[in-house]
Order: C-alpha cells, then structure tokens, then sequence
C-alpha cells in the first residue's frame, strides 16, 4: 500500500508544478496582435505563402470557403483546428524566428500545403 | 482514396492500441469477465464522446463556443495522458499482487475504482481521435461523388484497425507474456507522452505558456514530423522535427518520473516476500515473522 501511495504522490507533484507554470505564465499580458487572413478552399490555401513580421506574435484568421471541413494543421506552429464548411477560426502564433513555417490542410493532405515566412 | 485510407487507419489507431493492450491483458486474467464489461463500456462511452465532438467541431452543437472546445480537447490530452501512466502502473501492480488481492476486502473495493479508471481511460483514447475521423468522413460525403466512396473507405479503414487489434492480439500469442507486456507497456508510456507534448502545445497555441524557445532545433531533414511516417512517428512518440523548448522540457521531466516510477516498481517487484503489501497487524511495528 505504502508504495502506491509514495508513486501516487510523485505523479500529484508533477502535475502541480506543471499547473503552477501554466498560472505563471497566464499572468503575462496580451498586447496588440495583428491579423492575416487565410483562405482555405476544399484543400487550396489562399494564399498559400503568408508573410508576417518575425518576433512579434500575430493572428491568422482563416476562413473555410469550400464544401468540406477542413483541419488548420501545423507542427512548425503548433496548431491544430477542425473548421467546418463555410466555418471560420482564428489562431494565435507566438513570436516566430525568422524563417519558413510550413502548415497544411490534414483533411485534404495532397493539395493543402502553405508556408508563413517571417521576416 | 488511399490517402482517405490512411487517416481513417491513422486516427483509429491510438484507440486500438489503447484498446488492444488492454483486451490481451484482460485475457491473461481470471477476472477476465469483469474487466470486459468495463472495456467494452469504455468503446461505447468514446463512440459517444466523438459523436458529440465531432457535432460540436462541425459547428452543429454550439454548445462551446470560441476557445471552448480547444481547451476542453487541451483537458482530453492531459486526462488522458496522466491516466495512461496510471494505468501502465496500475497493471504492473495488479499482475502482481493480484492472488493476494482477492482475499482482501479492502483491495477489492479498490479494484472497482480502478476498473472505472480503465473505462475512462478507453474512452478517451476512443473518442478524442475518431471525433476527427468522424468530422472528416463527414467531409468526404460532403464531397462531389464522395459519397459513393465513403462505404467503401469506412469499410476498409475499419478493417485495417481491426487488422492492428488482431496484430496486437497474436502478438500476445507468439511473444512471451513477459515481453509482450514489456513492450505494451513502452507503447502505452510512449503515447502518454505524446499526448502530454501535445497538449503543451495546445497551450502554447491557446497563449497560456510561452514556447520560450521556438524552434530549439531542426531535424527536418533527417524525420520531417509533416510527412507520413514523420507525422506517424510524432502523434505516437510526441517526436517533433522543430521542437519549442517547454514541450522539450516537459518530455524530459516525464521521462525522468517515468524512469523513477519504472525503477522503484521494479525494485517492489525484485522484493515482494520482505514487504507485505497490506498491514497484516493493527499495531505497526509488531513482528509479522511466519505469515508466508
């Protein structure tokens, strides 16, 4: 009994010091954000290359113009989100370095490939 | 067509994995009968959640509105991951202890507990990723003659995911029992932690942490997480091609309380005749010499 409840305890702190991280970091302010716009048509990215001011966090709105849902998906930025047929999404990206960031369309893989380049 | 194939195959993959490592290791058990139940009731529980998620991700159901459902995703993954570990040990012990289990009250009542943990458990890692599959097959009806491919994709992506549950179970066959649970074990503690990598980065996403370094290097070149077996190897391992460093950080810090875990269950295990598992005396301290 006595180990499960030392494994328990050890399992309890990690989650703690990772909430106490997440409040931490909450504190920080949010400041103005500017917003690009995406569209995303039965996987066509339009555009498909998205230039944006590197450093500096910034809001893609994307907007699904075609028939079928589609899945905003980028492991570069850390992003995941289903959007449904005629639906519309905003995603916040944290300050870029300098440089390509791939995202795709998970939904319609073949076609749906665009970059943000930041600058 | 194949690339169709391929998600419904990738996304039901998680659960199978999930679900077969359990199935083969309630078969081993002679409570078998029991855990079955709850199993299976966890499938339903998860078929149930993705329905409703995915109404939800189709915009049908509002009932989460903006960021909503992110963090109630955000939420799945770190339930989920957390549970995972727990399970992972939970069976370790119960393989262990279980002979001596079923003549104590006490451990009985605790078993119970953690039979629900296991239906929960299931239905997570059923309904967080077949919502997505759910959401896509539903595009691809939407599709222009879509709608005739979709039995036939349906059909065959169900079958390669039984196809990966039928692998899992003759491997519980052909290995030993041993090393079939050691490498379940390595899947399942592997998942957890992906599971864990995606949820910082769901948070990192939403704003909540800071990346703090973002990327903090670049193997694209070597396994590229946006390609298929990159992308595989990622949702499974939390591998990423340009990690962000908290993510990193996170990873590590659950590897070194996995490996600590790991070794002091290893060590109750090397030991178990010196360390009863239940006070057998009121009193502490009393000799318990001769109660073998």
């Amino acid at each position: 009994m006595q180990s499960i409840f030392r494994t328990n305890r050890l399992l309890t702190s990690y989650w703690l010091a990772f909430a106490c991280a997440v409040l931490f970091a909450a504190s920080a302010a949010a400041a103005e954000v500017p917003l690009f716009k995406l569209v995303a048509r039965d996987g066509v990215f339009e555009p498909a290359v998205i230039e944006v001011p590197a450093g500096q966090r910034v809001r893609i709105e994307i907007s699904n113009e075609g028939k079928t849902p589609m899945e905003f998906e980028s492991r570069d930025l850390k992003q995941e989100k289903v959007i449904p047929a005629g639906g519309k999404a905003t995603v916040t990206i944290n300050a870029m370095k300098a440089g390509e960031y791939r995202f795709f369309d998970d939904f319609h893989e073949k076609t749906g490939r665009g970059r943000l380049v930041a600058k | 067509m194949g690339n169709a194939l391929f998600i419904v195959w990738r996304e039901s993959a998680e659960a199978m994995l999930v679900v077969g490592i359990l199935y083969a290791w309630l078969k081993h058990r002679p409570d078998a009968a029991t855990g079955m139940r709850f199993l299976w009731g966890g499938v339903a529980a998860g078929a149930g959640l993705a329905l409703v998620l995915a109404l939800v991700m189709l915009g049908i159901a509002s009932t989460l509105s903006g960021n909503g459902l992110d963090y109630f995703q955000l939420a799945i993954m770190l339930v989920a991951s957390a549970l995972i570990v727990q399970m992972v040990f939970w069976m370790r012990r119960h393989g262990r202890t279980f002979k001596k289990d079923l003549e104590a009250n006490m451990a009985r009542n605790a078993r119970a507990a953690n039979w629900w943990g296991l239906l929960i458990v299931v239905a997570l890692a059923v309904g967080r990723e077949t919502a997505e599959t759910v959401v896509f097959l539903y595009g691809l009806g939407a599709e222009k003659g879509g709608i005739a491919n979709l039995p036939v994709v349906l059909v065959l992506g169900l079958a390669a995911a039984f196809a990966t549950f039928w692998l899992l179970q003759q491997g519980s066959r052909i290995l030993s029992w041993r090393l079939f649970f050691r490498v379940s074990e390595i899947l399942l503690l592997l998942l957890a932690g992906a599971l864990l990598v995606s949820g910082i980065e769901k948070l990192i996403a939403l704003d909540v942490v800071p990346a703090l370094v973002d990327p903090v290097w670049n193997t694209s070149r070597l396994l590229d997480d946006s390609g298929r077996l990159g992308g595989l190897i990622a949702s499974f391992t939390g591998y990423r091609s340009r990690p962000a460093l908290l993510p990193l950080l996170a990873l590590a810090a659950y590897w070194i309380v996995v490996c600590l875990l790991l070794n002091r269950s290893g060590r109750a295990a090397a030991a178990p005749a010196s360390a009863p598992a239940k006070p057998a005396s009121p009193v502490e301290g009393l000799p318990r010499a001769g109660r073998n």
